[in-house]
């Protein structure tokens, strides 16, 4: 046996049992929602050419990619996002497909994480892509209450739906008189609520009403208060009809009986570089990470040579299992209704036996022990509770 | 009654300091100051639960969100990066990471690629890539003043209060890289799913500062 041959490489587990099954039923349950809005699957090459990650508003850190390369030496990495294939598959083999087009995923995204963190390279992914359409505010409404769905069928009562604008930052941000860096610096600050640190860069520059705007942004999140604090800072033309437009879906959102599970945070500032509107996460309680996010992204189809805009969102479908499995949500493994003992020579009518039992709708295993005995015992640890002998005559043993 | 807020405190001296600022708040802290080998303890008042940790793993804990909030120097934060929010600049556990060599000799001369010792191998390459300069990183676990005295490193990063025992081991600092003080950081998600509690409590503390 070699060093390596018995363990997974880091970031990876075997999944077993209850855990798949948890997994696939929250994969089912988004397929389900999602095909009955009338989306249709995609699947996307697990491998994809490093270049299509790291252009230029698809700025993912090359250390968080796992790279190979090709017959031909070019670089190639493991799939770390469905989207931007999506768009490129948009772009290309759908150019001349009717708009708008819904299209669905449901497929695993590799991030090389730092070792020892505990956390997942391999992360089963499912979402939705709503290219096209003339009507963007239709296509935002339409994704969000798919999002709002998917969290609402997993756990209804202890989910959390918060939506953004990444144009709030961008307009602000833009107004500042500073190098790129700094802006970037301003934007990584926000969007990890550093209030000490972006006080400090801030005061540097300056003393402005645009200023004292971005030095209260990490602190604007909650309910409808955050749309009065917002309205006491730095506006302008641009920024109120941000503004109002949120406030809008906020509300409509709420109406929609949704009311005390939206907030609003005007500082995600992108979690992707590939964002240029409305945004938006979902969370459930006890996750210490969110499990959906989404926006839209009006910019990346353009990339590819087909200006359209876009919006969807995706589910990290591990971590709402887990949430299912440890709050008991999601269904177990039942042992089979029935175990077939056959006597020697009577193994092809057990089958024949097997599967009469299976048409009229038991579960039923064939057994593989060479006694009755040991079937018995076999049954009672899985704990099956009818043996069927089959031999020269038939008989049904109920444990 | 919600489930209590739990905080990571970084053991030690941090510990100290955090506690003293609830107390200030208002809270009592006998359980924790009385912990015994307790490692979970309750402020019933705050409706808190402390975490007692060693630095790294504060950030562990709240990244992970078992822990909804810790209390962690800047040094640890810098050192391990991670995702969490920082809210507060608790001001206490001041100090200062520097660049730090033996007396006289002088570090930026030549044309040698430079050795430098430190415990905190994340930060030195950082701060040398800001500078455009290579250097060599040896990761020393113990005391780093040894590495330039052994003759093993031209230089040391480390973390610098008074200086003195720089002062004794014939090393001078050569320039200062970043000032350090405690930091509350604070989970995504929770400072999401229970904003009010978390934020009533970091308006207390920082009325407090």
């Amino acid at each position: 046996m070699k060093k390596n041959d018995l363990i997974t490489p880091e970031g990876t587990r075997d999944l077993l049992f209850n855990d798949c099954l948890a997994r696939r039923t929250v994969e089912a349950k988004l397929e389900e929602l999602f095909k009955s809005f009338g989306y249709s699957e995609v699947v996307t090459p697990g491998i994809e050419f490093y270049d299509l990650f790291s252009g230029s508003s698809r700025h993912f850190r090359q250390e968080a990619m796992y790279k190979l390369t090709d017959s031909k030496g070019r670089l190639i990495v493991i799939r770390p996002d469905s989207t931007i294939p999506i768009a490129r598959l948009a772009s290309t083999r759908l150019a001349s497909a009717v708009l708008p087009l819904r299209l669905f995923y449901n497929q695993a995204v590799y991030e090389n994480n730092a070792l020892l963190k505990g956390r997942s390279d391999e992360i089963a992914q499912s979402g939705i892509e709503l290219i096209g359409g003339e009507d963007k505010e239709r296509a935002d409404y339409e994704s969000m209450c798919l999002a709002l769905e998917a969290l609402d069928r997993f756990d209804s009562d202890n989910f959390r739906f918060e939506i953004g604008d990444i144009g709030y930052f961008k307009e602000l941000v833009a107004k500042l008189d500073v190098d790129e860096s700094v802006r970037e610096e301003i934007r990584l600050l926000i969007s990890a609520k550093n209030y000490p640190a972006l006080n400090d860069i801030l005061d540097e520059v300056g003393d402005t009403p645009v200023t004292a705007s971005l030095k209260a942004l990490p602190r604007l999140f909650g309910g409808m208060e955050v749309f009065d604090k917002a309205d006491g800072l730095f506006t302008d033309e641009k920024i109120n009809a941000i503004l109002s437009h949120l406030k809008e879906v906020y509300l409509k959102l709420s109406e929609l009986g949704y009311g005390g599970k939206i907030s609003v945070d005007l500082g995600i500032v992108s979690h992707a570089d590939y964002y240029t509107g409305i945004v938006f996460k979902g969370y459930l309680s006890g996750v210490g990470q969110s499990v959906l996010k989404g926006g839209r992204y009006d910019g990346l189809l353009g990339e590819f040579g087909r200006p359209c805009p876009a919006v969807g969102f995706g589910v990290n479908c591990d971590e709402v299992a887990n949430y299912l499995r440890k709050n008991d949500l999601s269904p177990s493994i039942s042992a089979p209704d029935c175990i077939i003992y056959a006597e020697s020579g009577h193994s092809a009518e057990a089958v024949a036996l097997a599967k009469s039992l299976v048409k009229s709708g038991s579960v039923a295993e064939i057994g593989l022990h060479s006694t009755l005995e040991a079937t018995v015992e076999y049954a009672k640890k899985l704990g099956i509770r009818t043996i069927y002998k089959l031999g020269d005559d038939t008989e049904k043993i109920e444990l | 009654m919600n489930k209590p807020l739990r905080i990571a405190l970084t053991k030690g001296r941090l510990e100290k300091d955090t506690v003293g600022l609830l107390e200030k708040i208002g809270y009592d802290c006998t359980a924790v100051r009385e912990k015994g080998r307790k490692l979970i303890l309750p402020v019933p008042d705050g409706n808190l639960e402390v975490v007692l940790a060693k630095a790294n793993d504060v950030i562990t804990y709240v990244e992970h969100g078992v822990c909804d909030l810790g209390v962690v120097g800047k040094d640890t934060i810098m050192e391990m990066q991670g995702t969490f929010f920082e809210l507060v600049d608790l001001g206490f556990g001041r100090c200062r990471f520097a660049l730090a060599a033996k007396k006289g000799s002088s570090f930026y001369g030549g044309y040698k690629v430079k050795t430098v010792a430190t415990k905190y191998p994340n930060i030195t390459r950082n701060y040398f890539e800001s500078k455009g300069m290579d250097v060599d990183i040896v990761k020393i676990e113990g005391s780093v003043e040894l590495a330039p005295l052994l003759e093993l490193a031209d230089g040391i990063v480390d973390i610098v209060e008074t200086g003195t025992t720089l002062k004794e081991n014939g090393l001078e600092v050569i320039e200062d890289i970043v000032p350090i003080s405690a930091r509350l950081i604070v989970n995504t998600v929770s400072m999401k799913l229970r904003q009010h509690e978390i934020e009533s409590l970091v308006d207390l503390v920082e009325s407090r500062l």
